[in-house]
């Protein structure tokens, strides 16, 4: 138990509820006596936990009420122009591509001239603005928003719950099968430093099968804070693929959240790529909600210079025979820092539960840091869990191997490190998809993707 | 041609090499032999420029280059390959791709045009059809899981697609059967040539059998104790190296 021990509050602290107080009555929702309480609720939340910081043991190696310490204004992406040149900026022209039903959102605002609405709905799925279903929150919604493996522990997701913007709701329709993945590139706008609270809420129908791919960039403006939630339902027997690939501006704060829960006989792969932010933290709390569900979450990101980078994952097993596996790598060079942090929670009666997880962090430096901490709590006592972690520089055997095979000693040190990182990649089962992560990798040792 | 003069090399601080000489003129094959210790794998190390292998004294040249000024990368470019006792493990690396980039690094560096894919897929094919590689195996991680006769296949399949003037076995028969040993020999004689020489280093006789060599030397603390003729490694077959300080072989 972690006991209050706030004494004051910080400007950054402090700047939050100003910011809500400021903007209470324009946010979205604000006239819906649903979404308006669901909204009170949150600061109340949030201004009871505060800011985050290092003696809460989830956020030990990131201490936001230390480095926070300048909020930004609300952004509005309204009216920003985005053309196809911007996005393959942001985001890589692989990336930008890759076929989809593209959904895209500048600073919360769903651009409908740039978004596939209407191909998503002769598919079977129902995609609404956030900002618009707030107004008047169709059902489907409401039995979601803020309902999906909900917690009153995080303070992050409170103010996002308090200030969200915007973002997309997405109903996959019951048995639907999609064709081509969602994908949700998700923008900053333009110029001034912005505070962006997105939210996404996805609702997969029993049966459905899709992937979701969320895609974070910037169009140039300076040191974005962004809060970005996603819930995620994926109803029984449905099957779902999400992916995350964040190339944000290398001064941005992000922080993401993924609120997963998984219906009996569910399947959940998640992937996790990141290289952008001066401060990321990525969150991922999913719960077993019926039996039989099987759940890979699984990552790679890359650093340097001062990055910092947190991956938080909590899974509950709070049902028997469900499967979780996890794999992340990292790659950290200059002064920057990687954290794993993997919980998996086994409740009493989650018998035959299968959880394993795994973290490795190549160090590319003498002066990076991988900080990783497993744990496991099991109150059950006919289950499989386990963990492990490494880390480690790059093995100088392999590297003469490859020199003495003709292959320069830089690339020869990319190669290895594209393997590296290409043991997490081989998770992800589509090809172009998995090319482009590829791709992203080398762009960001700086080498041009073979042909 | 090889020139080795007055080779002296320290191994974390001991020394192996202890003024080794040893000429290997081009097209032809050169067995080294000796007991274990005696200081085979660290020439052959020291050939294809490996760190922490420290050269105190001594030189060595190839076709009048200075090889010891090179990193290992240019060594290859220069033509020099070492077929090594350990292959590495590369897992996340697929051996066609592996294959695909060290090829285009020695051509680029060599001036010679990058091999289209369909070029470079023939040419793969055609090489690793006589060492009868399945082409599953270069799809699967480099070395991963590939058996110890899969290994040195793969080594000798590199040495042919490399194409060096100057190679290095070191122990490739080690740990392999005799159907290994009739493959791999295979390969290497289908790559002697006047244009060509290769340094084989066997603890053994038995592969000197298959691949005959033009000259013996025996090792011994670190340097060339005796050199002669094909005859030299039966003799050695029959005597054990008892007499170069090792036990029988």
């Amino acid at each position: 138990m972690d006991l209050p021990v706030q004494q004051f509050r910080t400007k950054a602290e402090q700047a939050y509820l100003d910011l809500f107080e400021a903007a209470e009555n324009a946010l979205p929702g604000a006239r819906d006596s649903f979404v308006a309480g669901l909204r009170a609720n949150a600061i109340e939340t949030y201004g009871r936990l505060g800011l985050p910081h290092r003696r809460i043991e989830a956020w030990k190696y990131t201490d936001l009420r230390t480095r926070l310490t300048d909020v930004n204004p609300l952004g509005k992406g309204e009216g920003v122009a985005v053309s196809e040149a911007a996005l393959s900026g942001a985001l890589g022209a692989e990336l930008a591509n890759l076929p989809a039903y593209r959904l895209v959102i500048v600073e919360g605002d769903l651009r409908a001239d740039l978004s596939d609405l209407a191909g998503l709905k002769a598919a079977g799925v129902e995609a609404v603005s956030l900002a618009r279903a707030l107004e008047k929150p169709p059902a489907w919604l409401k039995k979601a928003l803020a309902q999906i493996n909900p917690r009153d522990d995080d303070a992050m997701i409170a103010l996002n719950t308090a200030l969200m913007t915007g973002g997309v709701g997405l109903q996959i329709g019951n048995g639907v099968i999609l064709d081509k993945p969602i994908h949700l590139i998700q923008l900053d706008g333009k110029g001034d430093p912005a505070s962006i609270f997105t939210r996404n809420v996805v609702v997969a129908e029993p049966g459905s099968a899709a992937t979701v791919l969320e895609s974070f960039g910037g169009l140039g403006l300076h040191a974005p804070q962004r809060n970005a939630v996603t819930e995620l339902r994926i109803g029984a027997e449905a099957a779902i693929k999400h992916f995350k690939v964040q190339r944000e501006r290398d001064d941005a704060f992000h922080l993401s959240t993924w609120l997963v829960e998984l219906g009996p006989d569910a399947r959940y792969d998640a992937f996790q790529f990141s290289t952008g932010a001066a401060l990321a933290r990525n969150q991922v709390y999913l719960h077993f909600a019926g039996e039989g569900a099987a759940a890979d979450i699984s990552g790679a990101f890359l650093l340097r210079a001062r990055q910092h980078c947190d991956t938080t994952l909590l899974i509950e097993h709070r049902v028997p025979h469900c499967t979780s596996r996890e794999l992340f790598k990292a790659v950290l060079d200059g002064e920057s820092r990687g954290v794993f942090q993997g919980k998996i929670i086994v409740s009493p009666g989650a018998q035959k539960t299968d959880g394993k997880q795994m973290a490795g962090a190549l160090l590319l430096s003498e002066t990076a840091e991988f900080d990783s901490k497993p744990e496991l709590e099991i109150f059950a006592d006919d289950v499989i869990c386990g963990h492990g972690a490494t880390s480690g520089q790059i093995d100088e055997d392999l590297l003469f191997y490859l020199e003495a095979r003709g292959i320069p000693e830089e690339e020869a040190r990319a190669l290895l490190i594209q393997a590296f990182v290409g043991e997490a990649l081989e998770r992800v089962e589509d090809e172009r998809l998995r090319d482009a992560l590829g791709s992203a990798s080398a762009a960001w040792l700086g080498i041009s993707p073979s042909d | 041609m090889l020139e080795i003069k007055n080779l002296h090399v320290n191994v974390d601080g001991r020394e192996i090499l202890n003024g080794l000489d040893l000429t290997l003129p081009q097209g032809e094959v050169h067995a080294i032999m000796g007991p274990n210790g005696s200081g085979k794998s660290t020439l052959a190390y020291v050939l294809a420029g490996k760190e922490d292998y420290e050269v105190t004294a001594g030189s060595v040249t190839w076709n009048g280059e200075d090889l010891l000024a090179m990193v290992p990368s240019d060594r290859a470019v220069a033509g020099v390959f070492l077929a090594f006792q350990y292959p590495m493990e590369i897992p996340g690396v697929a051996t066609m791709t592996f294959l695909r980039t060290a090829v285009n690094a020695v051509r680029k560096a060599r001036g010679e045009a990058e091999l289209s894919t369909p070029d470079f897929l023939r040419f793969v094919r055609e090489k690793a059809a006589a060492l009868k590689i399945e082409p599953d195996m270069l799809k699967r991680p480099l070395n991963v899981g590939f058996s110890g006769g899969e290994k040195k296949r793969n080594e000798i399949l590199q040495m042919a697609l490399l194409e060096p003037s100057l190679c290095v076995l070191d122990e490739t028969d080690s740990g392999l059967d005799i159907d290994a040993v009739r493959i791999v020999a295979a390969g290497v004689n289908a790559l002697r040539s006047p244009e060509r020489a290769m340094l084989v280093i066997t603890h053994y006789q038995r592969l000197l059998n298959y691949i005959v060599p033009d000259r013996v030397h025996v090792l011994s603390e670190g340097r060339v104790a005796r050199s002669g003729g094909p005859e030299l490694a039966l003799e050695l077959e029959e005597t054990g190296y008892a007499e170069f300080g090792g036990e029988a072989a």
